[in-house]
């Protein structure tokens, strides 16, 4: 086989594999290439092992762990990707391989595709779920704010609530909110927050931005951190239309740092509305307790004049009785003249016009007294109801009346006193009694 | 502010109890006068409380060693 004087140069098979390897270099080159992923093994080492094929073609690829671990994404068997890579030979196996450098998938971007994979992976676990979303606290005494000290959103924040709120403190933790290590930083910063007392609520977030520069608001670091916070936390990334996988997991989510301020806090305004409503309330119920303890003490009064009635009543019951007796025994003594000879001296001496003269005196002694006793009792009672007149007085409604409230009654001046619009249909007739004078009026509308 | 002065919201629900309970209208008269002064005194604290108020805006600082630091925000750091 071999031509004598013209020997050709045997190659080791090193030797092939090197030319063949510097051949790739040299031809091929780093190139970027399509394709499907599939048989993809994932050892400890890191390193990702795969094979990168098409409908007629496979060939084995290799993702090392310094290029595999900045991918945003997880790649996965079936995933469509545009990879780049050199072809070179592995010596060992004398195999042909692609070192992949870069990965995207087709079709979506990376960052589009890491977002959508996080997602399905803590809604699978639940960290969404309506369940675990913890209510706002009314009055925070403080509010923690994850964000950047120099941003629009630390500002905003701030103004909103000096304006709504300024009772609740404001601890502000500086972090950065983009780029490399941002999204460390935030989970940080929210377990940091926690860890104050007074911090009853936190707002993490920032300005709006592209989707790369929200992309800190999408990792699953500060996700956990949300997710493990203690105090409720609302999300406020951007706005309306980016909706962060932080937002998916934070407690409440607001639009925008502006609005995440107002759902943190009460507003003053409607607060100082309140009591003033319940100044006016506590007035009202008290003009009106005052009122009927008037009306029961003219009740009162009325029921203690019964007493010297009942003593007149006594006493023309006792004049009756002593006329009725009189005229009895003034017959009887007539009746029988016989009988009047034989008892006129008993009569004279124990005789019951005798004894009727004397219990009529008694009588008369007894009803004088019942009536002087009934007269003092009427004047002690009168005058304990004049003084508690005169302090009530001091707190009637007509002061109030004075002042320029008036009091709404249905149908005439007479009607019961109107508290409360619900009672009334628009058509009602009410009055308006003012302090001095009254007025008829129509309901037009009620609300509230 | 004394410490001992009820919080906010407690004093606004103390508020909010004497009112619902003069509007029943069933408290003996020299009761009533009683809630209603103190009704009245709760609506002074709360509305000064609403009025006097300066926002407090602190910084939360971590040192190399992980210890927390709070202070209070100076304007020329926004």
């Amino acid at each position: 086989m071999l031509r004598a004087g013209r020997a050709p140069r045997v190659l080791s098979v090193t030797e092939l594999a090197l030319m063949l390897r510097s051949a790739l270099e040299t031809g091929v080159g780093t190139v970027w290439v399509g394709g499907e992923i599939s048989n993809l093994k994932r050892p400890a080492s890191g390193h990702l092992y795969f094979t990168l094929k098409d409908k007629q073609t496979q060939l084995a690829a290799v993702m090392f762990r310094s290029a595999a671990q900045v991918l945003v994404f997880q790649p996965t068997d079936g995933m469509d990707v545009v990879v780049r890579a050199r072809a070179d030979v592995y010596p060992a196996r004398g195999s042909l391989q692609l070192y992949v450098e870069a990965m995207e998938p087709r079709g979506l971007g990376a960052l589009t595709l890491a977002y959508e994979q996080l997602k399905a992976k803590l809604l699978a676990e639940g960290l969404f779920a309506d369940e675990r979303k913890r209510p706002l606290p009314r009055w925070p005494r403080a509010v923690g704010i994850v964000t950047a000290l120099h941003g629009a959103a630390i500002h905003d924040i701030r103004t909103v609530l000096r304006r709504r709120w300024p009772a609740a403190t404001v601890v502000v933790r500086p972090v950065r909110v983009q780029g490399r290590g941002a999204a460390s930083e935030i989970a940080a910063g929210i377990a940091d927050l926690n860890r104050l007392a007074d911090v009853d609520v936190l707002i993490v977030g920032r300005g709006g931005g592209s989707l790369e520069d929200l992309w800190a608001f999408n990792e699953e670091v500060v996700a956990r951190a949300i997710a493990a916070s203690t105090v409720p936390v609302v999300s406020a990334v951007g706005h309306e239309v980016d909706i962060t996988i932080a937002d998916f997991v934070a407690d409440a989510r607001a639009p925008t740092p502006t609005a995440a301020a107002s759902l943190v806090v009460p507003d003053a305004a409607e607060v100082a509305d309140g009591v003033a409503r319940a100044d006016a309330a506590l007035r009202r119920a008290l003009a009106r307790r005052v009122s009927t303890a008037r009306e029961r003490l003219v009740a009162l009064d009325r029921r203690l004049g019964d007493p010297a009635r009942r003593v007149r009543d006594l006493t023309l019951r006792v004049d009756e009785l002593g006329s009725r007796a009189h005229r009895a025994v003034a017959r009887r003594l007539a009746w029988d003249g016989r009988e009047l000879a034989a008892l006129g001296a008993r009569l004279e001496r124990a005789g019951p016009i005798a004894r009727l003269a004397s219990a009529r005196g008694q009588l008369e002694a007894a009803a004088g007294r019942l009536r002087f006793a009934a007269a003092m009792r009427v004047r002690h009672t009168r005058a304990a109801f004049e003084r508690t007149a005169a302090q009530l007085d001091a707190l009637s409604p007509l002061a109030c009346l004075e002042r320029g409230y008036a009091i709404v009654r249905r149908g005439d001046a007479a009607g019961a006193v109107v508290t409360d619009a619900a009672v009334l249909r628009p058509g009602d007739a009410v009055a308006l009694v003012f302090a001095r004078s009254r007025a008829r009026a129509r309901v037009e509308d009620t609300e509230g | 502010m004394a410490d001992a002065a009820p919080r906010f919201e407690e004093a606004l629900a103390e508020l909010e109890g004497l009112v619902q309970r003069l509007e029943k209208g069933e408290l003996p008269l020299e009761e009533s006068l009683v809630a209603f002064e103190r009704g009245v005194n709760l609506v002074r604290l709360l509305t000064q409380r609403l009025a006097d108020v300066e926002q407090r805006v602190e910084v939360l600082l971590k040192t190399e060693a992980g210890k927390l630091i709070r202070r209070p925000l100076e304007d020329e750091e926004q």
